[in-house]
């Protein structure tokens, strides 16, 4: 069923020049610059889901920058990560139509990025979330499963003031 | 999205994003066309450079309401990212797909 292109992809660009570092990621030259020190970026919005895809890009893109790289299997993952986590805070979180707030956190350091999401609606236990029913799949339920195959750490926790802190980290490879 | 009819088979071609916005709208537009007994479907990918699970979970929709009513749906052009993450949720062997909306056509035919 399933069949690889025979036709060149436009996202089959080359990697950027650029001071890397050299690592390999899956075989590729991972061609990102390491950042010298942590940069953490704080934005409190409404989850609204109109701003799912705007803050998306923002993500997407202050990694690009940042850390000046064109990986697109890397990118691709944490815009991922990022739209799955904020999408079932909208929807599982808040799921009526009084939406509460997001307040995100974004952490790009020397060796990983961290997301950190608070959120004040309803908790859950992701030890409790069914695995993925791979003969049988359904329409949803696979957000929190994905999210655990595209980051390195994921760590959910509940304080006794109704906040909800989810936090993923994406560890870069090792500089040489 | 656009979606197109041309000798009995309906191409719908998804914008830049299939996501959590997009999604109910896929899934009820399929639902129409299953209503109107238009069996034949073909998802054209080729726009499509970002799809998450809320993506997949609209398309397993789809293919479940045409197939319900003895339809079929084809997944035609997928970017990279998409490839991936079929592969990573087993869906690659779940859906049909093509690497053109020709190919997928002529598989209605067969």
């Amino acid at each position: 069923m399933w069949r690889e292109p025979d036709r060149p992809s436009s996202r089959d660009r080359k990697q950027k020049e650029g001071p890397t570092k050299g690592s390999p990621l899956n075989d590729r030259p991972l061609g990102y610059t390491s950042m010298e020190k942590d940069i953490t970026i704080r934005i409190e919005a409404p989850a609204d889901i109109v701003l799912l895809r705007p803050l998306d890009i923002l993500v997407r893109n202050l990694v690009e920058q940042l850390l000046r790289t064109s990986h697109d299997k890397l990118l691709d993952e944490l815009e991922l990560a990022f739209n799955e986590a904020y999408t079932n805070i909208y929807r599982h979180a808040y799921p009526s139509e009084d939406k509460g707030k997001i307040s995100l956190e974004i952490r790009i350091g020397p060796n990983e990025l961290e997301f950190r999401f608070e959120d004040e609606g309803l908790n859950f236990d992701p030890e409790r979330v069914a695995p993925p029913d791979f003969e049988n799949p359904g329409e949803g339920g696979l957000g929190v499963w994905i999210i655990r195959q595209v980051m390195d750490e994921y760590d959910y926790s509940s304080d006794d003031k109704g906040r909800n802190i989810l936090r993923l980290i994406k560890r870069f490879p090792a500089a040489e | 999205m656009e979606v197109q009819e041309k000798d009995g088979i309906t191409t719908i071609t998804t914008d830049e994003r299939l996501d959590a916005v997009v999604a109910p709208q896929l899934k009820d537009m399929v639902k129409k066309l299953a209503e109107e007994q238009k069996m034949k479907l073909i998802i054209d990918l080729a726009q499509t450079r970002f799809i998450d699970s809320s993506g997949c979970g609209a398309l397993v929709a789809s293919l479940r309401a045409l197939l319900k009513n003895n339809g079929d749906m084809k997944i035609a052009r997928p970017s990279p990212q998409a490839k991936t993450l079929f592969q990573l949720t087993r869906l690659h062997r779940v859906f049909e797909i093509f690497d053109d909306v020709e190919g997928a056509r002529s598989s209605f035919k067969s």
